[in-house]
Protein backbone atom coordinates (compact mmCIF):
# COMPACT_ATOMS: atom_id res chain seq x y z
CA UNK A 1 0.00 0.00 0.00
CA UNK A 2 2.86 2.37 0.79
CA UNK A 3 6.23 2.18 -0.86
CA UNK A 4 9.06 4.68 -0.34
CA UNK A 5 12.12 4.27 -2.50
CA UNK A 6 15.39 6.12 -1.89
CA UNK A 7 13.58 9.05 -0.32
CA UNK A 8 15.73 11.92 0.90
CA UNK A 9 14.74 15.31 2.16
CA UNK A 10 17.02 18.28 2.62
CA UNK A 11 15.36 21.47 3.81
CA UNK A 12 16.35 24.78 2.29
CA UNK A 13 19.35 25.85 4.32
CA UNK A 14 20.96 22.44 4.13
CA UNK A 15 19.32 20.68 7.06
CA UNK A 16 19.14 17.01 6.08
CA UNK A 17 15.93 15.53 7.53
CA UNK A 18 15.82 12.15 5.80
CA UNK A 19 18.44 10.15 3.93
CA UNK A 20 17.77 7.23 1.58
CA UNK A 21 14.61 5.94 3.16
CA UNK A 22 13.32 2.66 1.77
CA UNK A 23 10.11 1.36 3.32
CA UNK A 24 7.25 -0.92 2.33
CA UNK A 25 4.09 -1.02 4.36
CA UNK A 26 1.27 -3.42 3.51
CA UNK A 27 -2.46 -2.83 3.74
CA UNK A 28 -3.72 -3.49 7.26
CA UNK A 29 -0.40 -3.01 9.04
CA UNK A 30 0.00 -1.05 12.25
CA UNK A 31 3.38 0.69 12.27
CA UNK A 32 5.07 2.85 14.88
CA UNK A 33 7.68 5.38 13.81
CA UNK A 34 10.03 6.05 16.74
CA UNK A 35 13.26 7.92 17.29
CA UNK A 36 14.74 10.85 19.18
CA UNK A 37 13.40 14.37 18.68
CA UNK A 38 14.61 15.90 15.44
CA UNK A 39 15.44 12.51 13.92
CA UNK A 40 13.08 13.04 10.99
CA UNK A 41 9.87 11.39 12.21
CA UNK A 42 7.76 14.44 11.52
CA UNK A 43 9.20 14.88 8.05
CA UNK A 44 8.50 11.21 7.37
CA UNK A 45 4.86 11.69 8.40
CA UNK A 46 4.47 14.91 6.42
CA UNK A 47 5.75 13.25 3.25
CA UNK A 48 2.83 10.86 3.38
CA UNK A 49 0.17 13.50 2.87
CA UNK A 50 2.28 15.73 0.68
CA UNK A 51 2.70 18.54 3.13
CA UNK A 52 6.40 18.19 2.38
CA UNK A 53 7.91 17.07 -0.90
CA UNK A 54 11.12 14.99 -0.82
CA UNK A 55 14.29 16.22 -2.47
CA UNK A 56 14.66 12.88 -4.24
CA UNK A 57 13.10 9.42 -4.36
CA UNK A 58 9.60 8.12 -5.04
CA UNK A 59 6.58 7.56 -2.84
CA UNK A 60 3.77 5.31 -4.04
CA UNK A 61 0.51 5.10 -2.16
CA UNK A 62 -2.06 2.55 -3.32
CA UNK A 63 -0.05 2.30 -6.54
CA UNK A 64 -0.20 6.02 -7.20
CA UNK A 65 2.98 8.05 -7.45
CA UNK A 66 1.98 10.82 -5.07
CA UNK A 67 4.90 13.03 -6.05
CA UNK A 68 3.56 13.32 -9.57
CA UNK A 69 0.17 14.62 -8.51
CA UNK A 70 -0.84 18.09 -9.61
CA UNK A 71 -1.92 20.60 -6.99
CA UNK A 72 -5.51 19.90 -8.04
CA UNK A 73 -5.16 16.19 -7.36
CA UNK A 74 -3.70 16.54 -3.87
CA UNK A 75 -7.12 16.98 -2.19
CA UNK A 76 -8.22 13.65 -3.66
CA UNK A 77 -5.11 11.97 -2.26
CA UNK A 78 -5.89 13.37 1.17
CA UNK A 79 -9.43 12.03 1.04
CA UNK A 80 -7.95 8.53 1.19
CA UNK A 81 -6.04 9.49 4.33
CA UNK A 82 -7.01 10.27 7.89
CA UNK A 83 -4.61 12.63 9.60
CA UNK A 84 -4.35 13.06 13.38
CA UNK A 85 -2.14 15.56 15.17
CA UNK A 86 -0.81 15.90 18.69
CA UNK A 87 -2.71 19.18 19.17
CA UNK A 88 -6.04 17.73 17.86
CA UNK A 89 -6.66 20.72 15.50
CA UNK A 90 -10.36 21.04 16.22
CA UNK A 91 -12.61 24.00 15.50
CA UNK A 92 -13.45 25.40 18.93
CA UNK A 93 -16.61 27.21 17.87
CA UNK A 94 -18.29 24.08 16.52
CA UNK A 95 -19.88 21.14 18.25
CA UNK A 96 -18.32 17.69 18.34
CA UNK A 97 -20.80 16.62 15.67
CA UNK A 98 -19.96 19.56 13.41
CA UNK A 99 -16.23 19.02 13.80
CA UNK A 100 -16.60 15.49 12.50
CA UNK A 101 -19.27 16.28 9.90
CA UNK A 102 -17.01 19.04 8.59
CA UNK A 103 -14.69 16.46 7.02
CA UNK A 104 -17.61 15.03 5.07
CA UNK A 105 -19.07 18.41 4.14
CA UNK A 106 -15.87 19.56 2.52
CA UNK A 107 -15.79 16.54 0.25
CA UNK A 108 -19.42 17.30 -0.58
CA UNK A 109 -21.01 14.14 0.81
CA UNK A 110 -24.82 14.04 0.78
CA UNK A 111 -26.45 15.39 3.93
CA UNK A 112 -28.31 12.18 4.91
CA UNK A 113 -25.20 10.11 4.56
CA UNK A 114 -23.25 12.58 6.71
CA UNK A 115 -25.66 12.33 9.62
CA UNK A 116 -25.71 8.54 9.69
CA UNK A 117 -21.99 8.13 9.26
CA UNK A 118 -20.99 10.79 11.82
CA UNK A 119 -23.18 9.18 14.46
CA UNK A 120 -21.67 5.77 13.72
CA UNK A 121 -18.15 7.10 14.04
CA UNK A 122 -18.95 8.97 17.25
CA UNK A 123 -20.27 5.66 18.58
CA UNK A 124 -17.00 4.00 17.72
CA UNK A 125 -14.95 6.56 19.66
CA UNK A 126 -17.49 6.64 22.49
CA UNK A 127 -18.62 10.25 22.10
CA UNK A 128 -22.16 9.82 20.82
CA UNK A 129 -23.59 11.32 23.98
CA UNK A 130 -21.31 14.38 23.72
CA UNK A 131 -22.19 15.06 20.10
CA UNK A 132 -23.57 18.53 20.81
CA UNK A 133 -20.90 19.73 23.24
CA UNK A 134 -18.13 22.10 22.24
CA UNK A 135 -14.59 20.68 22.19
CA UNK A 136 -13.35 22.87 25.05
CA UNK A 137 -16.01 21.39 27.33
CA UNK A 138 -14.31 18.01 26.93
CA UNK A 139 -11.09 16.50 28.26
CA UNK A 140 -7.91 16.15 26.21
CA UNK A 141 -8.55 12.48 25.60
CA UNK A 142 -12.06 13.20 24.43
CA UNK A 143 -10.82 15.94 22.14
CA UNK A 144 -8.35 13.54 20.58
CA UNK A 145 -11.23 11.12 20.05
CA UNK A 146 -13.06 13.83 18.10
CA UNK A 147 -9.97 14.22 15.93
CA UNK A 148 -9.83 10.45 15.42
CA UNK A 149 -13.50 10.38 14.50
CA UNK A 150 -12.91 13.17 12.01
CA UNK A 151 -9.93 11.30 10.53
CA UNK A 152 -11.82 8.07 9.94
CA UNK A 153 -15.23 9.45 9.01
CA UNK A 154 -14.43 9.27 5.29
CA UNK A 155 -13.25 5.65 5.63
CA UNK A 156 -9.61 6.26 4.70
CA UNK A 157 -7.36 3.39 3.72
CA UNK A 158 -4.49 4.87 5.72
CA UNK A 159 -4.58 6.69 9.06
CA UNK A 160 -1.54 8.83 9.82
CA UNK A 161 -1.04 9.98 13.39
CA UNK A 162 1.69 12.34 14.55
CA UNK A 163 2.20 11.94 18.32
CA UNK A 164 -1.52 11.44 18.99
CA UNK A 165 -0.98 10.74 22.69
CA UNK A 166 1.70 13.39 23.22
CA UNK A 167 -0.58 15.57 25.34
CA UNK A 168 -2.38 12.79 27.20
CA UNK A 169 -1.82 10.90 30.45
CA UNK A 170 -0.86 7.19 30.25
CA UNK A 171 -4.30 5.87 31.09
CA UNK A 172 -6.04 8.02 28.51
CA UNK A 173 -3.33 7.15 26.02
CA UNK A 174 -4.11 3.47 26.40
CA UNK A 175 -7.80 4.15 25.77
CA UNK A 176 -6.90 6.05 22.62
CA UNK A 177 -4.72 3.16 21.49
CA UNK A 178 -7.64 0.80 21.93
CA UNK A 179 -9.58 2.91 19.47
CA UNK A 180 -6.68 2.81 17.03
CA UNK A 181 -6.55 -0.96 17.43
CA UNK A 182 -10.25 -1.18 16.64
CA UNK A 183 -9.77 0.93 13.52
CA UNK A 184 -6.85 -1.27 12.52
CA UNK A 185 -9.01 -4.37 13.03
CA UNK A 186 -11.28 -3.17 10.22
CA UNK A 187 -8.34 -3.39 7.81
CA UNK A 188 -7.25 0.24 7.93
CA UNK A 189 -3.49 0.77 7.83
CA UNK A 190 -2.11 2.89 10.66
CA UNK A 191 1.20 4.74 10.71
CA UNK A 192 1.92 6.48 13.98
CA UNK A 193 4.88 8.57 15.05
CA UNK A 194 5.27 8.46 18.81
CA UNK A 195 7.51 9.09 21.80
CA UNK A 196 5.42 6.90 24.06
CA UNK A 197 7.49 3.93 25.23
CA UNK A 198 4.66 2.29 27.18
CA UNK A 199 2.38 2.23 24.19
CA UNK A 200 4.93 0.89 21.74
CA UNK A 201 6.13 -1.79 24.12
CA UNK A 202 2.66 -2.93 25.08
CA UNK A 203 1.17 -3.08 21.59
CA UNK A 204 3.79 -5.34 20.02
CA UNK A 205 3.53 -3.90 16.52
CA UNK A 206 6.00 -3.24 13.75
CA UNK A 207 8.46 -0.54 14.82
CA UNK A 208 10.58 1.59 12.49
CA UNK A 209 13.26 3.61 14.25
CA UNK A 210 14.69 6.71 12.59
CA UNK A 211 17.89 8.37 13.76
CA UNK A 212 19.69 11.23 12.04
CA UNK A 213 17.37 10.84 9.08
CA UNK A 214 18.07 7.18 8.50
CA UNK A 215 16.18 4.01 9.30
CA UNK A 216 18.26 2.22 11.93
CA UNK A 217 15.80 -0.48 12.89
CA UNK A 218 12.69 -2.06 11.39
CA UNK A 219 11.25 -4.98 13.35
CA UNK A 220 7.94 -6.75 13.61
CA UNK A 221 6.80 -7.07 17.21
CA UNK A 222 9.28 -4.33 18.01
CA UNK A 223 9.87 -2.29 21.13
CA UNK A 224 10.45 1.40 21.68
CA UNK A 225 14.14 0.84 22.36
CA UNK A 226 14.94 4.20 23.93
CA UNK A 227 14.83 5.38 27.51
CA UNK A 228 11.43 6.85 28.25
CA UNK A 229 11.60 10.62 27.91
CA UNK A 230 8.82 11.30 30.38
CA UNK B 1 -21.43 21.65 -6.80
CA UNK B 2 -24.24 19.99 -4.85
CA UNK B 3 -27.17 21.77 -3.28
CA UNK B 4 -25.97 21.09 0.23
CA UNK B 5 -22.62 22.65 -0.66
CA UNK B 6 -24.33 25.82 -1.85
CA UNK B 7 -26.27 25.97 1.39
CA UNK B 8 -23.05 25.40 3.25
CA UNK B 9 -21.32 28.29 1.43
CA UNK B 10 -24.14 30.71 2.08
CA UNK B 11 -24.38 29.69 5.73
CA UNK B 12 -20.63 30.06 6.20
CA UNK B 13 -20.65 33.47 4.55
CA UNK B 14 -23.44 34.72 6.79
CA UNK B 15 -21.79 33.34 9.90
CA UNK B 16 -18.46 34.87 9.04
CA UNK B 17 -19.85 38.33 8.36
CA UNK B 18 -21.74 38.21 11.65
CA UNK B 19 -18.77 36.82 13.55
CA UNK B 20 -16.56 39.61 12.23
CA UNK B 21 -19.28 42.19 12.78
CA UNK B 22 -17.09 45.19 13.46
CA UNK B 23 -14.56 44.33 10.79
CA UNK B 24 -17.33 43.73 8.27
CA UNK B 25 -18.89 47.06 9.15
CA UNK B 26 -15.52 48.80 8.86
CA UNK B 27 -14.78 47.32 5.48
CA UNK B 28 -18.25 48.05 4.10
CA UNK B 29 -17.75 51.66 5.20
CA UNK B 30 -14.30 51.97 3.68
CA UNK B 31 -15.47 50.42 0.45
CA UNK B 32 -18.44 52.77 0.47
CA UNK B 33 -16.24 55.83 0.97
CA UNK B 34 -13.76 54.90 -1.69
CA UNK B 35 -16.44 53.89 -4.19
CA UNK B 36 -18.17 57.17 -3.37
CA UNK B 37 -15.04 59.07 -4.36
CA UNK B 38 -14.73 56.85 -7.38
CA UNK B 39 -18.35 57.43 -8.37
CA UNK B 40 -18.17 61.19 -7.91
CA UNK B 41 -15.00 61.34 -9.90
CA UNK B 42 -16.55 59.23 -12.61
CA UNK B 43 -19.45 61.66 -12.87
CA UNK B 44 -17.08 64.62 -12.88
CA UNK B 45 -15.08 62.95 -15.61
CA UNK B 46 -18.16 62.12 -17.66
CA UNK B 47 -19.32 65.71 -17.38
CA UNK B 48 -15.98 67.26 -18.32
CA UNK B 49 -15.78 64.85 -21.18
CA UNK B 50 -19.25 65.86 -22.19
CA UNK B 51 -18.35 69.54 -21.89
CA UNK B 52 -15.22 69.02 -23.91
CA UNK B 53 -17.13 67.22 -26.61
CA UNK B 54 -19.75 69.92 -26.55
CA UNK B 55 -17.12 72.63 -26.95
CA UNK B 56 -15.30 70.64 -29.56
CA UNK B 57 -18.57 70.26 -31.39
CA UNK B 58 -18.87 74.04 -31.32
CA UNK B 59 -15.78 74.37 -33.38
CA UNK B 60 -16.53 76.08 -36.64
CA UNK B 61 -14.84 78.16 -39.26
CA UNK B 62 -16.21 81.32 -40.75
CA UNK B 63 -15.71 82.03 -44.46
CA UNK B 64 -16.09 85.73 -45.34
CA UNK B 65 -16.94 86.52 -48.96
CA UNK B 66 -16.08 89.57 -51.00
CA UNK B 67 -19.00 91.89 -51.67
CA UNK B 68 -18.61 91.27 -55.37
CA UNK B 69 -19.72 87.67 -55.11
CA UNK B 70 -22.93 87.07 -57.06
CA UNK B 71 -25.88 85.00 -55.90
CA UNK B 72 -24.85 82.21 -58.22
CA UNK B 73 -21.30 82.17 -56.92
CA UNK B 74 -22.61 82.08 -53.35
CA UNK B 75 -24.85 79.11 -54.12
CA UNK B 76 -22.03 77.30 -55.87
CA UNK B 77 -19.70 77.89 -52.96
CA UNK B 78 -22.27 76.62 -50.49
CA UNK B 79 -22.55 73.35 -52.40
CA UNK B 80 -18.78 73.07 -52.61
CA UNK B 81 -18.40 73.61 -48.86
CA UNK B 82 -21.07 71.05 -48.08
CA UNK B 83 -19.28 68.41 -50.10
CA UNK B 84 -15.98 68.90 -48.28
CA UNK B 85 -14.91 66.09 -45.99
CA UNK B 86 -15.74 66.58 -42.33
CA UNK B 87 -18.21 69.40 -42.91
CA UNK B 88 -21.31 68.83 -40.85
CA UNK B 89 -23.32 71.93 -41.46
CA UNK B 90 -23.11 75.12 -43.50
CA UNK B 91 -25.09 78.16 -42.37
CA UNK B 92 -25.39 81.32 -44.44
CA UNK B 93 -25.14 84.66 -42.70
CA UNK B 94 -26.23 87.40 -45.02
CA UNK B 95 -25.02 90.97 -44.71
CA UNK B 96 -28.34 91.95 -43.19
CA UNK B 97 -28.24 89.12 -40.65
CA UNK B 98 -24.71 90.06 -39.64
CA UNK B 99 -25.86 93.62 -39.09
CA UNK B 100 -28.80 92.41 -37.03
CA UNK B 101 -26.52 90.33 -34.81
CA UNK B 102 -24.22 93.24 -34.28
CA UNK B 103 -27.14 95.41 -33.34
CA UNK B 104 -28.29 92.87 -30.81
CA UNK B 105 -24.86 92.65 -29.33
CA UNK B 106 -24.65 96.42 -28.95
CA UNK B 107 -28.03 96.46 -27.25
CA UNK B 108 -28.70 99.94 -25.82
CA UNK B 109 -25.92 101.44 -27.86
CA UNK B 110 -27.40 100.29 -31.18
CA UNK B 111 -28.07 103.93 -32.07
CA UNK B 112 -24.37 104.27 -32.82
CA UNK B 113 -25.04 102.36 -36.03
CA UNK B 114 -26.99 105.30 -37.38
CA UNK B 115 -23.65 106.87 -38.21
CA UNK B 116 -23.20 104.21 -40.87
CA UNK B 117 -26.21 105.44 -42.80
CA UNK B 118 -27.32 102.94 -45.41
CA UNK B 119 -23.92 101.35 -45.68
CA UNK B 120 -23.57 97.80 -44.41
CA UNK B 121 -19.90 97.08 -43.82
CA UNK B 122 -20.48 93.49 -42.80
CA UNK B 123 -19.51 90.87 -45.33
CA UNK B 124 -21.59 87.89 -46.36
CA UNK B 125 -20.31 84.78 -44.59
CA UNK B 126 -20.70 81.04 -44.20
CA UNK B 127 -20.48 79.46 -40.77
CA UNK B 128 -19.14 75.99 -41.34
CA UNK B 129 -19.48 73.29 -38.64
CA UNK B 130 -16.87 70.60 -38.73
CA UNK B 131 -17.05 67.15 -37.13
CA UNK B 132 -13.53 67.14 -35.67
CA UNK B 133 -11.52 70.18 -34.61
CA UNK B 134 -8.27 68.84 -36.04
CA UNK B 135 -9.75 69.06 -39.56
CA UNK B 136 -10.26 72.77 -39.43
CA UNK B 137 -6.71 73.89 -40.14
CA UNK B 138 -6.60 72.03 -43.44
CA UNK B 139 -10.05 73.24 -44.45
CA UNK B 140 -9.20 76.84 -43.74
CA UNK B 141 -6.03 76.82 -45.81
CA UNK B 142 -7.95 75.28 -48.69
CA UNK B 143 -10.93 77.59 -48.62
CA UNK B 144 -8.79 80.74 -48.21
CA UNK B 145 -7.55 80.43 -51.75
CA UNK B 146 -10.93 80.16 -53.41
CA UNK B 147 -11.96 83.06 -55.64
CA UNK B 148 -14.25 85.62 -54.04
CA UNK B 149 -13.24 84.52 -50.57
CA UNK B 150 -12.04 87.39 -48.47
CA UNK B 151 -10.74 85.33 -45.53
CA UNK B 152 -11.47 82.11 -43.70
CA UNK B 153 -11.02 82.15 -39.92
CA UNK B 154 -11.26 79.90 -36.93
CA UNK B 155 -10.44 80.19 -33.22
CA UNK B 156 -7.20 78.32 -33.62
CA UNK B 157 -5.72 78.93 -30.19
CA UNK B 158 -8.89 78.24 -28.30
CA UNK B 159 -9.42 74.99 -30.14
CA UNK B 160 -5.90 73.81 -29.59
CA UNK B 161 -5.90 74.66 -25.90
CA UNK B 162 -9.20 73.00 -25.42
CA UNK B 163 -8.00 69.97 -27.23
CA UNK B 164 -4.93 69.69 -25.01
CA UNK B 165 -7.07 70.18 -21.91
CA UNK B 166 -9.61 67.49 -22.76
CA UNK B 167 -6.81 65.09 -23.55
CA UNK B 168 -5.19 65.70 -20.17
CA UNK B 169 -8.56 65.27 -18.47
CA UNK B 170 -9.29 62.03 -20.23
CA UNK B 171 -5.90 60.51 -19.45
CA UNK B 172 -5.80 61.94 -15.93
CA UNK B 173 -9.33 60.71 -15.29
CA UNK B 174 -8.58 57.21 -16.45
CA UNK B 175 -5.41 57.11 -14.32
CA UNK B 176 -7.27 58.35 -11.25
CA UNK B 177 -10.04 55.79 -11.71
CA UNK B 178 -7.52 52.98 -11.99
CA UNK B 179 -5.74 54.30 -8.93
CA UNK B 180 -8.94 54.44 -6.88
CA UNK B 181 -9.86 50.93 -7.99
CA UNK B 182 -6.52 49.71 -6.69
CA UNK B 183 -6.96 51.55 -3.41
CA UNK B 184 -10.36 49.92 -2.92
CA UNK B 185 -8.92 46.55 -3.85
CA UNK B 186 -6.21 47.03 -1.27
CA UNK B 187 -8.76 47.73 1.46
CA UNK B 188 -10.78 44.62 0.58
CA UNK B 189 -7.67 42.46 0.44
CA UNK B 190 -6.76 43.55 3.94
CA UNK B 191 -10.21 43.00 5.37
CA UNK B 192 -10.60 39.56 3.87
CA UNK B 193 -7.08 38.74 4.98
CA UNK B 194 -8.24 39.41 8.53
CA UNK B 195 -11.22 37.11 8.18
CA UNK B 196 -9.07 34.48 6.52
CA UNK B 197 -6.54 34.90 9.28
CA UNK B 198 -9.25 34.48 11.88
CA UNK B 199 -10.25 31.27 10.14
CA UNK B 200 -6.83 29.98 9.15
CA UNK B 201 -7.18 26.90 11.38
CA UNK B 202 -10.31 26.03 9.53
CA UNK B 203 -8.59 26.53 6.18
CA UNK B 204 -5.69 24.31 7.22
CA UNK B 205 -8.02 21.59 8.51
CA UNK B 206 -10.04 21.78 5.32
CA UNK B 207 -6.86 21.21 3.35
CA UNK B 208 -5.96 18.20 5.52
CA UNK B 209 -9.31 16.52 5.09
CA UNK B 210 -9.12 16.92 1.33
CA UNK B 211 -11.19 19.99 0.46
CA UNK B 212 -10.46 21.39 -2.98
CA UNK B 213 -9.16 24.94 -3.20
CA UNK B 214 -12.37 26.13 -4.80
CA UNK B 215 -14.46 24.62 -2.01
CA UNK B 216 -12.39 26.56 0.51
CA UNK B 217 -12.48 29.70 -1.56
CA UNK B 218 -16.22 30.06 -2.16
CA UNK B 219 -17.34 31.25 1.28
CA UNK B 220 -14.54 33.83 1.33
CA UNK B 221 -15.32 34.97 -2.20
CA UNK B 222 -18.97 35.34 -1.29
CA UNK B 223 -17.98 37.28 1.80
CA UNK B 224 -15.76 39.63 -0.19
CA UNK B 225 -18.45 40.10 -2.82
CA UNK B 226 -21.09 40.79 -0.19
CA UNK B 227 -18.92 43.38 1.53
CA UNK B 228 -18.05 44.97 -1.82
CA UNK B 229 -21.66 45.02 -2.94
CA UNK B 230 -22.81 46.41 0.42
CA UNK B 231 -20.33 49.26 0.20
CA UNK B 232 -21.27 49.86 -3.42
CA UNK B 233 -24.99 50.15 -2.61
CA UNK B 234 -24.28 52.81 0.01
CA UNK B 235 -21.94 54.62 -2.38
CA UNK B 236 -24.58 54.55 -5.14
CA UNK B 237 -27.22 56.05 -2.90
CA UNK B 238 -24.96 58.89 -1.79
CA UNK B 239 -23.59 59.54 -5.28
CA UNK B 240 -27.11 59.71 -6.71
CA UNK B 241 -28.26 62.11 -4.03
CA UNK B 242 -25.27 64.40 -4.46
CA UNK B 243 -25.53 64.40 -8.23
CA UNK B 244 -29.23 65.14 -8.39
CA UNK B 245 -29.01 68.07 -5.99
CA UNK B 246 -25.78 69.44 -7.46
CA UNK B 247 -26.82 69.23 -11.09
CA UNK B 248 -30.07 71.00 -10.27
CA UNK B 249 -28.16 73.84 -8.67
CA UNK B 250 -25.62 74.05 -11.50
CA UNK B 251 -28.44 74.24 -13.99
CA UNK B 252 -29.99 77.25 -12.36
CA UNK B 253 -26.67 79.04 -11.87
CA UNK B 254 -25.00 78.37 -15.22
CA UNK B 255 -27.68 77.76 -17.78
CA UNK B 256 -25.13 77.33 -20.57
CA UNK B 257 -23.22 74.57 -18.79
CA UNK B 258 -24.18 71.29 -20.39
CA UNK B 259 -24.74 69.05 -17.33
CA UNK B 260 -25.47 65.41 -18.19
CA UNK B 261 -29.06 64.49 -17.21
CA UNK B 262 -29.49 62.23 -14.14
CA UNK B 263 -31.23 59.64 -16.30
CA UNK B 264 -29.55 57.60 -17.72
CA UNK B 265 -26.17 58.93 -16.54
CA UNK B 266 -26.72 57.82 -12.95
CA UNK B 267 -27.86 54.40 -14.10
CA UNK B 268 -24.53 53.88 -15.84
CA UNK B 269 -22.61 55.25 -12.89
CA UNK B 270 -24.52 53.00 -10.47
CA UNK B 271 -23.97 49.91 -12.58
CA UNK B 272 -20.29 50.77 -12.76
CA UNK B 273 -20.03 51.27 -8.99
CA UNK B 274 -21.94 48.07 -8.17
CA UNK B 275 -19.92 46.02 -10.63
CA UNK B 276 -16.70 47.56 -9.34
CA UNK B 277 -17.59 46.84 -5.69
CA UNK B 278 -18.56 43.23 -6.33
CA UNK B 279 -15.64 42.50 -8.62
CA UNK B 280 -13.12 44.14 -6.36
CA UNK B 281 -14.59 42.21 -3.42
CA UNK B 282 -14.18 38.90 -5.21
CA UNK B 283 -10.72 39.72 -6.49
CA UNK B 284 -9.61 40.91 -3.06
CA UNK B 285 -10.74 37.66 -1.43
CA UNK B 286 -9.09 35.61 -4.11
CA UNK B 287 -5.79 37.39 -3.70
CA UNK B 288 -5.76 37.34 0.09
CA UNK B 289 -6.53 33.61 0.14
CA UNK B 290 -3.69 32.73 -2.17
CA UNK B 291 -1.08 32.55 0.54
CA UNK B 292 -3.23 30.57 2.95
CA UNK B 293 -4.13 27.91 0.44
CA UNK B 294 -0.55 26.79 0.02
CA UNK B 295 -0.61 24.03 2.64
Amino acid sequence: MLEMTDVSKTYPGGNVALRNINVRIEQGEFVFIVGPSGAGKSTFIKLLFREVLPTSGTIRLNDVDILNLTAKEVPYLRRQLGIIFQDYRLLPDRTVYDNVAFAMQVIEAPYRKIKRRVMNVLDLVGLRRRAYSKPNELSGGEQQRIAIARAIVNSPSLVIADEPTGNLDPETSMEIMEIFQEINNTGTTIIMATHDKEIVDSMGKRVIAIEHGEIVRDELNGVYGYESEQ
Amino acid sequence: MSLSSKEYFIRETGKSIKRNGIMSFASVSTVAVSLLVLGLFLLMYLNTDNLAKYLEGQVEMTVYLEDTATGEEVAEMREKLKKMEGVVQVTEVTKAMAMERFKNRLGDQATLLKALGKDNPFPFSFEVQVDRPERIKALVSQVEHWPKVETAKFGQEVVEHLFALTKVMRIGGAVLIVFLCFATLFIIINTIRLTVFARRREVVIMKYVGATDWFIRWPFLLEGMTLGLGGAIIACAVVDLIYVSLSGRLHTTFAFFPVLPSWPTLLYADIFILACGTLIGALGSYLSLKKFLRV
